[in-house]
């Protein structure tokens, strides 16, 4: 068989995941609510770089195997976590719209590594419609029924566009970074981030900030209603065992 | 394993090339020349790292893993469609008078036959680089 990077990445080891704290803040007080699972790729490797190896895998049309191995990763790692941690994991719309099997394989995959699926938040990513609607919106159906919340990524750019906020009905709206950078500075960027509070009030849902990097947009951030965050000014992401040294 | 960030001047080369001893040499003899260099095995992977990051100059065999001939010309769309600017020297060891034409037609810089000695490479890259 001719090594393909791919083949690398699905090998045991090829993903390691690191978690990037979630935070509740309001005024002074900061508490950790969860993690965002991520993904490394194969260390000396392309695709160190999640968002090349996500590329990567995009071109090869091979999301869903590649959603599996992280997920397996990430929920290998955090059984050592805190139970009162949520779970965030990334999961691309076509995974959900076309691998049948992939709902069965995320409840068994929690049962062996002990995570409770209320735990666990499924963050859309969207990159490549169209994918199968039907399908898609009976596994979201599937997820909520077994208590998992949604979450759609991105929100704001590309595809995670108001036909998925409809379709989705996510329990959180996860504002990219794009809009959140330098945010205090920047009017329009506070009248976007407004727009999607009110907006995400409406559907019921939450509003996560995700690239706070300065203490001045998480206070900007705050101003508007928005309490959870992650970002460099709080946390990088980390592996479990360095998390798990935090939490003790 | 991506490089690190480019100095102001320096030249960031990407070899496209499926056989990893020419990937390490072409590799180790453009950063010996102070170039910065990425290497990727698939048209998949190039494309990838070509959405990442902008490249001065691509090196790309024609035969990558599971493509050949005229096929392999994809990627000098997928260069300039991500990068307009950007050189393209293609390399093949089977490359016909039809197929070197179309690579000009397409857009490349430049055609060479391999096997070709590295200095020869290095000497095209660096003519195209200055007329940057």
């Amino acid at each position: 068989m001719i090594e393909t990077a791919l083949n690398r990445i699905l090998q045991p080891g090829g993903i390691t995941p690191v978690y990037q704290p979630l935070f509740r803040v309001r005024g002074e007080s900061i508490e950790m609510h969860g993690v965002e699972c991520l993904s490394r790729g194969p260390k000396g490797t392309n695709f160190e770089s999640a968002t090349v190896m996500f590329e990567y895998v995009r071109l090869k049309r091979e999301e869903s195997l590649v959603d599996r191995a992280c997920i397996a990763a990430a929920f290998r790692g955090a059984s050592m976590l805190p139970k009162a941690l949520h779970l965030g994991v990334n999961v691309h719309a076509s995974t959900l719209g076309r691998d049948h099997g992939f709902i069965d394989f995320l409840k068994a995959t929690a049962a062996a590594t002990g995570i409770d699926l209320p735990r666990i938040t499924i963050e859309i990513v969207e990159h490549a419609p169209p994918w199968d609607g039907v399908s898609f919106l009976s596994s979201l159906s599937q997820l909520r029924q077994l208590g998992m919340h949604i979450a759609l990524d991105d929100v704001g750019l590309g595809q995670s566009n108001f036909k998925m906020l409809l379709d989705a009905q996510p329990d959180y709206l996860k504002v990219d970074r794009y809009f959140i950078e330098n945010c205090a500075d920047d009017p329009r960027r506070r009248a976007v981030i407004a727009a999607l509070e009110q907006l995400a009030t409406n559907f019921g849902a939450e509003l996560i900030a995700e690239g706070v990097t300065s203490h001045e947009d998480a206070q900007c951030m705050q101003e508007l209603g928005v309490t959870l965050m992650q970002g460099f000014h709080f946390a990088e992401p980390v592996t479990a065992e360095e998390l798990v040294a935090v939490c003790a | 394993m991506l490089s690190e960030a480019v100095q102001p001047g320096q030249a960031r080369i990407l070899i496209v090339d499926d056989e990893e001893l020419i990937v390490i040499a072409m590799r180790k003899y453009f950063a010996g020349m102070g170039y910065v260099v990425d290497a990727a095995h698939e048209l998949e992977e190039a494309q990838a790292l070509l959405t990442h990051r902008n490249y001065d100059l691509v090196i790309a065999d024609l035969r990558l893993t599971g493509i050949g001939g005229v096929e392999g010309l994809q990627i000098v769309a997928d260069v300039h469609q991500r990068c307009p600017n950007t050189r393209v020297i293609l390399l093949s060891a089977f490359g016909t008078p039809e197929i070197e034409r179309e690579s000009y037609n397409r857009g490349a810089d430049a055609f060479l036959h391999k096997p070709k000695a590295m200095m020869e490479i290095a000497s095209v890259a660096m003519n195209l680089l200055e007329q940057r």
